[in-house]
């Protein structure tokens, strides 16, 4: 159920740290999802060096925000 | 082993000035303190841990937690869905918007779905945040070796766990062990160290000794997660033959201080011109973590509500309605079939119109709903050895969480080997074992079973070779049943499973093995009926039965299996009629962090619920833990809709909610 509810995380793009529910699960992709609903995101992500939320810089985490142009990213 | 306790903010939206551990440092029993956050940090929430504190005992941790000495400069907090999507007012974040656009999805032409709608239905839907309430709360107890920890965890994921651990104090992940022998549920909320994990793997470091520490229930609702809250204003049309024609919605809600909390919409039905935008909006309060079938029950409850105002305009059987919008059938969408079925079996057609005609303040009415969920799994590895004495051990790093894992490793090596399921010694739980995935997303059965089923194959395999000389046949015509091993189509040439494995000698059959395609797949369906009884002078709603019609393929354990259901089902009617997390508007704290304000179903509120499960052995294994949980609520607010004639747009059914919409339809009509 990740890839129409998760953005992929892309190396290079996104800080090494960030981390959501869908890295950890050993999950398959359900083909078929697209035709009964369009795509959303309900992920909770967090920084696998904060342990929550918030990243080393005190703001939160998420695809849009953690890239390279936070000083705490790591790629 | 001491105890740690964290220290919290008990302000929703505050800078901290100081941290002073001084005294707390001095204090009797205490072996450690950290300070978590630093002067000029911000906190965001209620519960953001600041400080943690160590000691011999709860008591004294407890006590000395209370000496340390925290400055907060508080500052102004958001504290619902409405005050965060003003443009002028508080701000959740002195760096971060209040809120975030999130996904715009647009299908076909709106315009003209609306031309072809004879009927147009125009409301607003929502639902309300509750927590995971986890009866075993989040915690560990670590113990360091030098530089080697060993950390017993209440987790989802141990192998995922331990790389948290590894990455958050900057130690090699191959120093971490980490064991969950059992654990008393999780729903989402517990793939990582989280920061109470860190805190206590500090504070053993720092105290020399192993720490022990376990958040107390208001820190589950504080900090723990939840499941986010769901608006959305949808206009939808429906044509004279009771055909959708289209779908606008806006929606909102929140998943607290900096999270998303998107859900589907519409769900499940085929509405061929839709559009829909949804905004994030960040309040002060925790923020919410994946949480039963993530974004789902919201975006079921909204749509499913919506479902009967439109039938009822084309005047349709609501089950009839359904069928005729749901997707077609196939293997992985058969709610076509358990509309009928279960309609049927739940005596639908007792079922009276919208409103119980019945005299008297107890008016009754029954409800339905559907859902879907994925449930594929793949990349565990497993282990299995079989000893010279005809024992057998299987090792495989997944976790129970309740679930019923360990029996489904033991049932699956045992049926492989012919042995009983006492036969079989499943080991789990522990990052000594081979790697599997964190038990979240329905995933587990189906990644387990298929590496399960291909090792204890594999040493089979292994045994064959040993024993058949011995039998003096080829390996590939042995069979194994019933305790023994014998020659295919003459069982009575054999020898029983002992015997068979003294022919191993020294050296123990010792197998690896992994999730192979094939033996699972994805996608499963489920529909539910409600029968509630409502008081219409006290707005209290009783269930009277639920039935659960739901597939998960092929059934490997019927009892784990109805077990999920039931566990389901009884969530969702917590969901609907009891959980709600409620933030004071003026303090912006939560009035009901415990287990007495907070509502949770005592025995006396559930139903009787019959959980009909579709074998489908030809699909192989899909997960089960999250679809039964989906549209039970709305199920149920559609039969309250049912009884009073008065359309709850908005959960949960508490009885004050119940009575306001009576009243409002009495005064003109919630249609």
């Amino acid at each position: 159920m990740e890839h129409l509810t998760s953005p992929k995380l892309t190396p290079g793009v996104h800080c090494l740290s960030l981390r959501h529910k869908g890295m950890y699960v050993t999950s398959m992709p359900y083909p078929e999802e697209s035709q009964f609903y369009d795509s959303y995101d309900a992920t909770a992500y967090w920084c696998v060096e904060t342990q929550r939320g918030f990243g080393p810089d005190g703001a939160s985490v998420r695809p849009d925000c953690c890239t390279g142009e936070r000083d705490c990213c790591k790629h | 082993m001491i105890y740690g306790k964290i220290v919290r903010s008990p302000y929703p939206h505050a800078k901290v000035v100081s941290i002073d551990l001084s005294a707390a440092e001095k204090a009797p029993g205490v072996k450690a303190t950290l300070a978590y956050m630093k002067a000029g940090d911000e906190v965001h929430y209620q519960g953001d841990p600041v400080a943690a504190v160590a000691a011999d005992t709860e008591e004294r941790a407890r006590d000395a937690a209370r000496l340390i000495r925290v400055r907060y400069e508080a500052l102004p907090q958001v504290s619902s869905e409405a005050q965060g999507m003003q443009l002028i007012g508080p701000r959740w974040s002195t760096t971060q918007p209040n809120t975030r656009a999130g996904q715009r999805a647009e299908t076909g032409d709106l315009d003209a779905g609306f031309k072809q709608a004879a009927h147009i239905v125009e409301q607003t839907y929502s639902t309300h945040i509750i927590t995971h309430v986890c009866l075993e709360t989040h915690g560990a107890v670590c113990e360091w070796d030098g530089d080697k920890l060993t950390a017993w965890v209440s987790t989802q994921g141990v192998h995922q766990c331990a790389q948290g651990y590894a990455q958050a104090l900057g130690i090699p992940q191959t120093n971490v062990r980490v064991i969950t022998q059992y654990m008393g549920g999780g729903f989402g909320s517990k793939f990582a160290p989280d920061s109470q994990g860190i805190i206590c793997a500090k504070l053993a470091k720092a105290a020399g000794v192993p720490v022990k520490l376990m958040l107390d229930r208001k820190e589950e609702h504080l900090d723990t997660g939840n499941r986010p809250s769901a608006f959305a204003k949808i206009k939808a049309g429906v044509s004279s033959d009771g055909k959708l024609t289209a779908f606008d919605g806006t929606s909102w809600g929140t998943g607290g201080a900096g999270a998303s909390s998107g859900f589907p919409l519409p769900y499940l039905y085929q509405f061929p011109n839709r559009k829909r935008v949804h905004t994030d909006v960040y309040i002060n309060a925790g923020q919410q973590r994946a949480m039963r079938a993530p974004g789902h029950p919201q975006g079921c409850f909204l749509t499913e509500i919506l479902m009967d105002e439109l039938a009822d305009r084309v005047k349709m059987d609501p089950v009839e309605f359904r069928i005729k919008n749901a997707p077609p059938l196939a293997p992985n969408a058969q709610w076509v079939k358990y509309f009928a079925e279960g309609a049927k079996r739940f005596g639908w057609d007792k079922r009276h119109a919208t409103g119980d005609p019945t005299p008297g303040p107890i008016k009754t009415g029954m409800g339905v709903s559907a859902h879907l969920w994925g449930g594929a799994g793949r990349g565990s590895t497993a282990h299995v050895d079989i000893m010279s004495d005809g024992s057998v051990v299987v090792k495989c790093g997944t976790q129970d969480l309740g679930t019923g894992t360990r029996t489904l490793v033991a049932i699956v090596a045992a049926e492989t080997f012919g042995l009983p399921v006492s036969g079989v010694k499943p080991e789990i739980g522990d990052t000594l074992y081979p790697f599997s995935g964190g038990s979240g997303g329905s995933t587990t059965a189906a990644s387990v079973t298929p590496a399960i089923r291909v090792t204890s194959l594999n040493a089979l395999d292994a045994l064959f070779a040993k024993v058949a000389p011995t039998l003096g046949v080829t390996p590939d015509q042995l069979a194994a049943e019933g305790g023994r091993i014998f020659v295919k189509g003459n069982s009575s040439k054999g020898l029983s499973w002992k015997d068979a494995c003294k022919l191993i000698g020294t050296e123990p059959i010792s197998v690896d093995g992994k999730w192979e395609d094939g033996l699972s797949s994805s996608g499963t369906s489920g529909v539910q009926f409600a029968e509630v009884e409502v008081d219409i002078e006290t707005g209290i709603v009783r269930i009277k039965r639920i039935l659960a019609m739901q597939d998960c393929g092929l059934i490997v354990d019927k009892l784990t299996a109805e077990s999920q259901a039931y566990g389901g089902v009884v969530a969702a009617i917590n969901f609907a009629l009891f959980e709600d997390r409620i933030l004071d508007r003026v303090t912006g704290q939560m009035v009901n962090p415990n287990m007495e304000w907070y509502l949770l179903a005592g025995m006396s509120d559930i139903p009787k619920i019959d959980i009909v499960l579709n074998n489908m052995p030809e699909r192989g294994v899909i997960g089960i833990g999250e679809p039964p949980t989906v549209s039970t609520a709305s199920a149920i607010a559609n039969a309250v809709r049912n009884a009073t004639g008065a359309t709850i747009r908005s959960l949960p059914l508490h009885p004050h909610k119940v009575l306001a919409a009576i009243e409002q339809e009495r005064a003109g009509g919630t249609n």
